[in-house]
């Protein structure tokens, strides 16, 4: 459906955002995991057509997304990573506003697009007040209110679910998957959890190159038998990554639980576990640059 | 603690950009006003240096008060800031005392609002630097006017100003009402600067202005230009207690403050609560989602795109107009044009009514100039919403078209601007009923107001391409105001062509009588050639709008080449097209049709005739005896056809065999019929020639002269339109059009500036009083003096034409009316032509017939110049001698001049001086419409029957004898009350008027044509010569003077003859007196230091008086010496109340004393307890402190009227 191929974008300060990026991006949710800094909001916004790229072809279906950026945008719902809105009118008139600037030109359907869009997303019993009162999980469900609009059919949200609380982010995914079933939605994050509960593909990017593709199970299935854990004191951990290639450690009571990658068991009271989406995410980033991914599991 | 908050304070506000803002726009302001005349700050600098101390401190102070609206949101913000954001309890929770958290934030936003002041004092050190700049009009850079006026002036308003709003903001915690507050104290300030104005005592006044002007107004109103350029006043007296009682209020303000202000009380008490909305635990609705949601047509036809347009305008319209800065900026408009139409258009304390088109001036000069400001502020504003608030990337990912959002953002604009300007319309309005005037012309405001808006619309565009191009809002306020300067620096330059200066139009005056006439046309096709200019800005802009997050510009110009298609381009391709064809036809107007000539380029012109020909001033010439004309006006087409006869007579000794010519260029010379001659020079450029006669004129021979003449305004022109043939209310007189013998000195440029720059040697501006040569012409002209006269002049059917001279016959041929006018009696070679659609006012004064020709709206005053008329007559036939014709006329004509000049018989009277002169109670109100009248009419005597020859003092001879001529009619009709309010008004406009004299005071008897002296100087010098030696014997003096002198050839009369009649009619122990008042420049100093009164037993009272008494003679540099006293003065002694510029109720003593010693004591017995007395209790001395005169009596007064 979205087939970008080798894309490539250096900004004038030198940082090199995209790498020949390539990717092709099927229909329903396509979750693009990265750390920050991996290059995802630039991407994001070359599709939604507001930043150029050096090098490379963008194509949704037939339309050629860096040159008929104008047919795109009819097509395009997008929620990008900050925004603002206009902080003293109302939700109600703010998004007939944007409704209008979609194309909905008929007022009743506008009418009926704008309430349904409100209800959806939990801001009816608020589309009274004005922008400014919102709190940040009103103000994304705003911002994906807004993206809804106009029956996208490329949906592309950057980093929708940072800084929402876990009810929040679940009420967010839930709406994203259920329009994902006919539309491409490409949802970037850096959270783990959000491709793994809504995505049905995904790709890790990082320093602006496609680190992997697949489907998130395919990814996982990689790692399956190679992935062992232990608990140990915090104290002992630089001997353990001296000696073994750790992907990534979290707290669990007070102890750190320790995953390693290996093909055989490494004995010293390591355990077989099976591997989750984190596992393979940090195992990609640790292979493109072992120690930023080191600093990044600390 | 304190110490580290200021700083905090200081560092956090030079981080804003409203510092910088604020102090490049006051200082950018101040630099324009010190380099241009284009700037004013608070009125025109006129003569003094550009960097003089008085200007440091007028502009100083007016920047203070203006600047109170900066002030107050730097300390506003210190004190407030803290709970809009929310952090108030951040800081409260801390262990930091109220009073280190308020003084120190009060002295941090009050060091910053220091700071921004220095930027303007900069710019005048900066501006007087400037290499255009001439150096006669700077002084020398000197520190202490500086630091006078910062420390003075700009510190203590400042402490004033920042108190006063830091204490509201801090009680208030609302930046709305902080802003209220200073939007009410700005106008109690102004109306109560208007209500001051009346005010007898200037202490009291100086004391109540808060920001010290009318301190130093006091201080300095009668400084000559040398005082101006050098002095400072004492900080002493009115100003040193000014600023103490302001600091003390300030400081008053700021502990009333202080004790108010509650730190643990959150949000203010004019603020609604923000406070984050719960998060509601809402049920998931996502399951449901896809299946319910409703699918609607997109649609992106232009219908859309225009609907987008008019919904995104509509949002931009409320949002600026409900934001704070626009309101401000209205609520400032008002009160600030408010307060000038209050103050303004008054002639001797009387005003206007007020008319449509006064409102219109006054809305151009005190409110609309605030659109340069919403312009620039708000095209910023609008273009940088949308990125300011972080919402771009969803706006530029949105499928609207690029020129619905930019042409929305310039409606939006464009609306706000209407919005401002009809605002500004409808306070008139309510101004004009309030005054109890209901001719309301809304379609006259409709007009005037988008007349002066249209710059402001063109202006919005070049603002919104400017931000777009840049993009960046600070680079685009940048390029904005260096647009706003580069107009200046060209319009300096003399680059006057409106072609090539963004948004410029021809100057459009308006007149009740000719409307906006002729000057429509071009005005409405600069408008429209830079409309299509507007146009292609809006098409390029479209092309280099960045949207989304890519602004280099190579991208966008590989953008722009995307985007250059469709509308766009056709946009851009017809903006170019008809900016080439308006521009096209204009340049054919301006520069083929009609001659351009840029302002140095006029100048070198004048120079040049002035090297070419001066040499031939005194070359002997024939004199034009008889007139004889045949005028055809064509109002509609402005065109004028004359053919004149001249007889010209050689009236000296010698042959004369060259003749020299003068006429306008731009008139056409169908023919020029004289004796046989050859012609020596033809000069085109200047229209100067030279003609030698093949046989010379012998003296006593005369020769006739035959012209025929034209003038056809062609299309239109760049600049300076001509105002004398306009379709109603045309006015010429014949040295405009006719052909003028010999050097004309008039010519001549006659600033010494500008004399200096273009090599001309300085020129006097009059012959010496005793040059007997030059007193062979009188002061009106070379070529004649009294000639028989007499005119047919045609025009339109619906108007009446005019010149000097009785009706004849009057017929209609051709369609078009004729009148014949001619003449019985010599008149002066100076006669004008009018033609107009006037209604007629008819009366008689005995066998004169009295006609007032005026505009029909115009009726107010017409009553009150008849009148004028018949009292004129009255006296001046009584007192002078016979009035030599059998008509007086005042016609009407518009006010593109502003004056009225007595023909023969004929008094042309602009619209604008008198006709809408409103005289509310002639008790109260100087009826100056009489006055003119009375001053006009006198010319007929004075200038039209004697006429002074051209050396010094020959204006006195004529303005000054008919100025009181005029006086004594006034006093007569109204009192010698109302005489002496009228001679304070003249006194003070003489005291201050000298002021700007430019080369040289001189006494009234060698008056050089210099209006303060021989109007207002005059004035007061006859009305106290009147006093001294009666009127009787006065007018006895003038009488003769007329006798001997009317109607008389050369040579002509001059001041020693009629300073010899005064002198006869003046008893010897007075003559001094005549010395004083007209042979030099005689200042008094005179002042009562006590009064002390007894009851004495016989129930009447003994009045002990001091007082003081100095006199001073002036050079014409105004350097005075004293000089020994032996005057007759007046002393006075009153009862009761002072009352409507009398001294009290009842006169108890009057009676002029013999005053030879600097201090004198006087006992006086008087009847009754008296209130006041004094020395020149009426001021009929040229006194500059007139408020000491008269002093309240002390002692048995307060006691005996309590009983």
């Amino acid at each position: 459906m979205l087939s970008i191929s080798n894309l490539s974008k250096t900004y004038p300060n030198g940082v090199r955002a995209l790498d020949g990026v390539s990717l092709e991006i099927p229909r329903g949710m396509f979750g693009l995991l990265g750390p920050n800094g991996a290059g995802k909001s630039t991407l994001m916004r070359t599709l939604a057509t507001l930043q150029e790229a050096d090098s490379g072809a963008v194509k949704f279906g037939s339309l050629d997304v860096l040159r008929q950026k104008e047919e795109v945008r009819k097509l395009l719902g997008y929620l990008p990573q900050e925004f603002g809105v206009y902080p003293k009118v109302t939700a109600e008139t703010m998004l007939d506003h944007f409704a209008l600037l979609k194309g909905i030109a008929r007022p009743r359907e506008r009418r009926e697009v704008v309430d349904a869009l409100l209800h959806q997303t939990n801001l009816w019993e608020v589309r009274k007040r004005k922008l400014g009162t919102f709190s940040g999980g009103m103000r994304q469900r705003f911002g994906i209110a807004q993206a809804l609009l106009g029956n996208p059919r490329l949906v592309i949200v950057d980093e929708p679910t940072a800084g929402l609380d876990p009810q929040e982010r679940n009420r967010f995914l839930n709406l994203l998957s259920a329009i994902g079933e006919n539309v491409v939605v490409i949802l970037s994050t850096h959270i783990v959890g959000d491709v793994r509960e809504v995505c049905s593909a995904m790709a890790i990017i990082s320093a602006g190159r496609v680190l992997l593709t697949g489907e998130p199970r395919q990814v996982m299935a990689g790692l399956e038998g190679r992935i062992w854990q232990k608990a140990i004191e915090r104290a002992e951990l630089p001997a353990y990554e001296e000696r073994y290639e750790v992907i990534s450690t979290r707290l669990l009571g007070g102890r750190t639980l320790l995953h390693v990658v290996g093909d055989e068991r490494p004995g010293d009271g390591f355990e077989p576990v099976a591997p989750d989406l984190e596992d393979a995410y940090f195992h990609a980033l640790r292979r493109a640059a072992p120690a930023a991914a080191a600093a990044q599991a600390a | 603690m304190l110490g580290a908050i200021a700083r905090f304070e200081v560092g956090y506000q030079l981080r804003q950009p409203l510092f910088w803002s604020t102090t490049a726009v006051l200082a950018l302001l101040t630099f324009g006003a010190v380099t241009s005349d284009t700037v004013s700050i608070g009125g025109a600098i006129g003569n003094v240096h550009r960097n003089s101390p008085f200007v440091i401190m007028q502009f100083m102070t007016v920047l203070s008060v203006v600047g109170m609206f900066v002030i107050t949101a730097f300390v506003a913000s210190s004190v407030q800031r803290d709970f809009e954001h929310g952090t108030a309890p951040l800081f409260f929770s801390r262990p930091i005392k109220k009073r280190d958290y308020l003084l120190g934030r009060f002295a941090g936003s009050f060091a910053v609002s220091a700071l921004v002041f220095l930027g303007p004092l900069l710019a005048i050190v900066l501006g007087s630097f400037m290499p255009w700049l001439e150096p006669e009009r700077l002084g020398p850079f000197r520190l202490a006017p500086y630091a006078f006026t910062f420390f003075v002036l700009v510190l203590p308003n400042l402490i004033f100003v920042a108190a006063v709003f830091f204490a509201l903001a801090a009680v208030t915690r609302s930046l709305l009402a902080t802003y209220l507050g200073v939007v009410v104290f700005m106008v109690v300030y102004l109306v109560s600067a208007v209500l001051l104005e009346d005010i007898e005592n200037h202490f009291a006044a100086s004391l109540l202005d808060p920001f010290g002007g009318a301190a130093i107004d006091l201080a300095t109103r009668y400084w000559t230009v040398v005082e101006k350029n050098s002095a400072l006043p004492d900080l002493a007296g009115g100003l040193l207690w000014n600023r103490v009682v302001w600091i003390g209020v300030g400081l008053l303000a700021l502990t009333a403050g202080y004790v108010a202000f509650d730190p643990a009380r959150d949000g203010g008490r004019f603020r609604r609560r923000r406070r984050a909305l719960p998060e509601e635990d809402a049920p998931l609705a996502a399951a449901s989602l896809a299946a319910s949601f409703p699918t609607a047509a997109q649609d992106f036809s232009a219908g859309t795109a225009w609907r987008q347009f008019f919904h995104q305008a509509r949002l931009e319209v409320v949002g600026v107009l409900r934001s704070i800065p626009f309101l401000v900026m209205v609520a400032f408009g008002c009160v600030n044009v408010l307060a000038s139409v209050s103050f303004g258009e008054r002639l001797f304390g009387t005003s206007t009514h007020p008319v449509t088109h006064l409102m219109l001036q006054n809305l151009e000069g005190s409110y609309v100039f605030l659109l340069v400001i919403i312009v620039t502020f708000y095209a910023g504003e609008l273009i940088w919403k949308e990125r300011g608030l972080g919402l771009h990337e969803v706006y530029d990912a949105l499928p609207t078209p690029t020129w619905t959002t930019l042409a929305a953002k310039l409606a939006g604009l464009a609306t706000v601007v209407l919005v401002f300007l009809g605002v500004g319309a409808l306070a008139m309005m309510g101004f004009q009923a309030w005054q109890g005037y209901f001719r309301f012309e809304p379609g006259l405001y409709a007009k005037g107001l988008l007349v002066s808006g249209v710059y402001f619309l063109l202006a919005a565009v070049l603002a919104v391409f400017l931000q777009v191009a840049a993009n960046s809002k600070f680079l685009g306020y940048l390029l904005m105001i260096l647009y706003l300067v580069s107009a200046i620096v060209l319009d300096s330059l003399d680059f006057d062509h409106y072609l090539y200066r963004y948004g410029s139009t021809p100057d459009m005056p308006y007149s009740d009588m000719n409307g906006y006439g002729h000057f429509v046309v071009p005005f409405l096709w600069f408008a429209l050639y830079w409309s299509c200019v507007a146009l292609v800005l809006y098409g390029l802009a479209i092309l280099v709008r960045v949207r989304g997050t890519e602004p280099s510009w190579r991208h966008r110009l590989r953008q722009a080449a995307a985007r250059f298609r469709g509308p766009v381009r056709w946009a851009v391709a017809a903006g170019l097209a008809g900016a080439v064809a308006t521009g096209g036809f204009i340049f054919w107007n301006t520069n083929v049709r009609n001659a351009y000539v840029p302002g140095d380029e006029a100048e070198r012109r004048q120079a040049e005739y002035e090297k070419r020909y001066r040499q031939y001033l005194d070359m002997p010439m024939p004199r034009i005896v008889a007139v004889r004309t045949e005028v055809d006006i064509f109002p509609e087409t402005r065109r004028m056809e004359a053919r004149g006869h001249y007889r010209l007579r050689n009236q000296t000794a010698r042959p004369i065999g060259v003749l020299h010519l003068n006429l306008d260029p731009r008139v056409e010379v169908k023919a020029l019929r004289f004796r046989p001659h050859k012609v020596v020079r033809r000069d085109a450029e200047l229209g100067y020639s030279i003609y030698r006669l093949d046989r010379p004129l012998q003296p006593g021979e005369e020769m006739a002269l035959d012209f025929d003449v034209a003038v056809q305004e062609r299309g239109f022109v760049n600049h300076g339109s001509d105002t004398s043939l306009v379709a109603n209310g045309t006015f010429f007189n014949n040295r405009q059009y006719f052909p003028l013998l010999g050097y004309d000195e008039d010519r001549q440029l006659v600033d010494r500036n500008l004399r200096r720059e273009h090599g001309l040697p300085p020129v006097r501006r009059m012959p010496r009083l005793d040059d007997r040569f030059a007193r062979r012409n009188t002061y009106l002209g070379r070529d004649a003096d009294w000639i028989d006269f007499e005119t047919v002049v045609s025009t339109s059917p619906g108007q009446i034409a005019l010149a000097p001279g009785y009706l004849q016959r009057e017929w209609t041929a051709g369609g078009r009316r004729y009148f014949h006018y001619a003449m019985d009696a010599p008149i002066l070679h100076f006669y004008s032509y009018l033609s107009a659609d006037w209604a007629v006012r008819r009366d008689r004064w005995r066998d004169v017939a009295i006609e007032v020709y005026h505009h029909p709206p115009h009726g107010y005053n017409v009553e009150r110049m008849v009148d004028g008329v018949k009292r004129s007559l009255d006296y001046f036939t009584s007192e002078f001698g016979p009035y030599q014709h059998r008509q007086v006329r005042i016609l009407e004509f518009p006010r593109y001049a502003r004056f009225a000049q007595s023909f023969p018989n004929t008094i042309p009277y602009s619209e604008d001086i008198g006709f809408i002169a409103r005289v509310r109670d002639a008790e109260e109100d100087i009826d100056y419409p009489f006055y003119v009248t009375a001053h006009e009419v006198a010319h007929q005597w004075w200038a039209h029957q004697v006429i002074g020859g051209n050396v010094q003092g020959a204006t006195m001879l004529s303005e000054t004898l008919s100025q009181y001529s005029a006086l004594m009619v006034m006093e007569r009709e109204y009192g010698a009350r109302q005489m002496r309010r009228f001679l304070k008004y003249e006194l003070d406009r003489y005291l201050s008027d000298r002021g700007g004299e430019l080369v040289e005071e001189l006494p009234l008897m060698r008056v050089e044509n210099q209006p303060y002296i021989h109007y207002r100087k005059g004035s007061v010098a006859m009305y106290a010569l009147k006093d001294s030696i009666g009127e009787a014997a006065l007018n006895g003096a003038l009488r003769r003077f007329v006798a001997a002198k009317k109607f008389q050839r050369a040579p002509f009369t001059y001041t020693r003859e009629l300073m010899a009649e005064l002198e006869r009619a003046t008893p010897a122990d007075r003559r001094a007196l005549l010395a004083d008042l007209f042979e030099s420049i005689t200042l008094f100093e005179n002042r009562v230091t006590t009064a002390l009164a007894t009851r004495r037993a016989d129930g009447k009272f003994a009045v002990d008086l001091t007082v003081e008494a100095k006199k001073l003679r002036a050079d014409g540099q105004g350097v005075e010496t004293p000089v020994p006293l032996d005057d007759w003065i007046d002393v006075g002694v009153f009862a009761g109340e002072e009352k409507g510029g009398a001294p009290g109720e009842r006169v108890l003593y009057f009676a002029k004393h013999h005053v030879t010693a600097p201090t004198t004591k006087l006992r006086l017995t008087v009847a009754e307890a008296p209130t006041r007395a004094g020395i020149d209790p009426y001021n009929k001395l040229v006194d500059r402190n007139s408020e000491d005169n008269l002093k309240r009596v002390e002692g048995a007064t307060s006691r005996a009227t309590g009983r």
